[in-house]
């Protein structure tokens, strides 16, 4: 019988597998560049165009704003398309878990989104004078929101469809009025103490947190509660979307 | 250790064992209790009209679906808790060819060797060997959305191979397929079973199911009506003999008139034939009387045995619409050619 240790090397191979397929297959979907790429940086433009800010300060909205819509696209893309044409019956008739099947989908939504964030990073610092002043906590932000929001896009993607468009629109009515409550556009010390209470709810405002604070602003409710909070999301999320799935798979 | 695996291997007379299986939806049961065994080498035909659960079976053996009730083993292991050691061993093939149409062919089972976390050297060499096996090798680095139908269902089944599984389910293998391709994988699968591989195989082909399986399953409404091989399920029915007859010219009251023949059950009129159900030793001679008496010609005489598809019609009652309209009698539900004996003139 195979070991604990070298099943679990195993599944992590296998995670890995279906994470790179998806990332080869499904990254220049037009949905995924639609939903990932395109709407977090046309909603950036019309909100922050003809704003006096610096565009400077702007940037951790744009990395947060980013991190959210990429990660939590891909598995909305992916998995309608993989019921339709029957490629993820594939997997279940793999000699995997539907864990690790899961997880190798997250991480390709966790790497999409990190690899679009990083582009704002960039031309801030190449143009607009950002600097980033804590590294670690850049990574900790970048890594733990992807986490998060991959697996909060995987858990929607367990709504019965076969076209991406069914899940997206769910995701999108609850993506959308959580930019207006996170300190997207208003930040949480200026909105009032009831705002305040429902933005510490949100898992995007403690991402845009996490992001100025690395880029050199501050945070409002502090690294460890911004940190934990995330850290409770992605649990969550990533827990409940193997749950939905596993009871999809009952009613097949 | 290895030894006891060795004696414990050699011990599984079954490839696949079904206790009891039972898939409902709601108030719907899809699958009813079924319970059948495959043995080790053999083809297994899964046959049924639309509905009946031959695809939810298959789904809940391989794994995409979890059975309701009951339980089932594959090569000894059972598929609810051992469901990894149980895939290892299988092979699937489903009804639609569910391959990744972005990547090239090679990509395609690069990818199915790393689901099976199959090493890279392992990997590549089977499959170089599987997509020289189904000419495919040329065109490798070709992506699969240029391929054609045959072509897809072709890759389909060489995924299916990658992991050299001990048991291929194949779900309507050649449906829809032209008929080079239809030949090439009844080969195909012909040659696997030599080589050993179990095969278990749903199609609503009967006569495919005649020809390839060693035994046949019927399900209808979620329930086993009949298993056995073919040549016994049509001795079920040997009252189902008939003979088939064409003229040259057949007369506009042929039909009628082939009834009046005595011993005569029945006249069912197939494309330019007229099927008469009967015995045919009964009634050979009073057809050559009626032939000679009218100034017929005879193109074809056929003594036909009952046909797997007669077993099929009587244990499923399938009965097309248009057959009634043209039998001249009522009462009996074949719809097919049955097994031919005869001459042809």
């Amino acid at each position: 019988m195979m070991g604990h240790s070298s099943h679990l090397r195993r599944e992590a191979r296998v995670a890995w597998a279906i994470a790179l397929k998806d990332m080869r297959t499904y990254y220049t979907r037009p949905p995924s560049i639609m939903f990932g790429i395109l709407f977090p940086f046309s909603l950036f433009l019309s909100f922050s165009i003809g704003r006096n800010a610096p565009i400077a300060t702007q940037i951790p909205v744009l990395v947060a704003q980013t991190l959210f819509f990429s990660s939590s696209s891909i598995g909305p893309v992916v998995i309608p398309s993989e019921r339709a044409n029957q490629t993820f019956d594939r997997f279940l008739t793999s000699p995997v878990s539907l864990s690790s099947i899961l997880i190798g989908k997250t991480l390709a939504g966790v790497i999409f989104g990190i690899g679009i964030s990083i582009i704002p990073i960039v031309v801030g610092m190449a143009l607009f004078g950002s600097q980033v002043v804590n590294i670690g906590v850049l990574v900790i932000c970048m890594s733990l929101s992807s986490l998060g929001f991959s697996a909060m896009g995987i858990m929607f993607a367990s709504i019965p469809g076969q076209t991406p468009g069914q899940v997206m629109m769910p995701l999108n009515f609850v993506r959308i009025p959580l930019l207006f409550i996170s300190g997207v556009y208003i930040p949480v010390s200026e909105l009032p103490f009831w705002g305040q209470v429902v933005s510490l709810l949100s898992p995007l405002t403690h991402t845009i947190e996490l992001a100025r604070f690395a880029l050199g602003g501050e945070t409002f409710f502090g690294l460890i509660p911004n940190i934990a909070i995330l850290m409770a999301y992605t649990a969550v999320f990533l827990f409940m979307g193997i749950r939905f799935h596993t009871m999809n798979q009952k009613k097949e | 250790m290895g030894t006891e695996v060795l004696v414990k291997d050699s011990q599984i007379i079954d490839a696949i064992g079904v206790s009891d299986l039972t898939k409902k939806y709601g108030d719907l049961v899809a699958v009813d209790h079924v319970n059948f065994n495959v043995k080790k080498g053999e083809v297994f035909g899964f046959l049924g009209p639309n509905g009946a659960g031959k695809t939810t079976t298959i789904r809940m053996l391989t794994g995409v679906s979890t059975p309701t009730e009951g339980t089932a083993s594959i090569m000894g292991f059972d598929i609810r808790h051992q469901a990894i050691e149980a895939k290892e061993q299988m092979g699937i093939v489903p009804d639609i060819s569910n391959v990744y149409n972005e990547l090239s062919a090679w990509d395609n089972l690069i990818f199915t060797g790393r689901l099976y976390d199959m090493p890279k050297s392992f990997r590549d060499s089977r499959a170089e060997e599987l997509l020289k096996m189904f000419g495919l090798y040329e065109r490798r680095k070709e992506k699969v959305e240029g391929y054609s139908r045959g072509m897809k269902r072709r890759i389909c089944i060489a995924m299916a191979l990658m992991n050299r599984s001990s048991i291929l389910f194949l779900d309507e293998p050649t449906s829809g397929l032209d008929v080079q391709s239809v030949l090439i994988i009844r080969d195909l699968i012909r040659k696997l079973n030599q080589q050993g591989l179990t095969i278990f195989i749903t199609t609503h082909n009967i006569e495919e199911a005649s020809q390839m399986c060693d035994r046949v399953a019927i399900i209808n409404h979620g329930k086993i009506a009949a298993i056995d091989t073919p040549e016994r399920l049509k001795r079920t029915v040997e009252s189902l003999q008939s003979v088939e007859v064409a003229f040259e010219t057949a007369p506009s009251d042929a039909s009628r008139e082939l009834q009046t023949i005595p011993k005569v059950n029945e006249v069912v009129k197939e494309g330019d034939k007229f099927r008469l159900i009967t015995n045919p030793t009964d009634v050979l001679a009073s057809i050559f009387n009626y032939v000679q008496v009218r100034n017929l010609k005879l193109i074809t005489v056929n003594t036909v045995g009952p046909s797997l598809e007669d077993v099929f019609v009587k244990l499923t009652g399938i009965r097309p619409a248009t057959e009634a309209k043209e039998t001249t009698s009522q009462g009996r539900g074949g719809q097919g050619a049955g097994q031919r004996r005869g001459v042809q003139r």
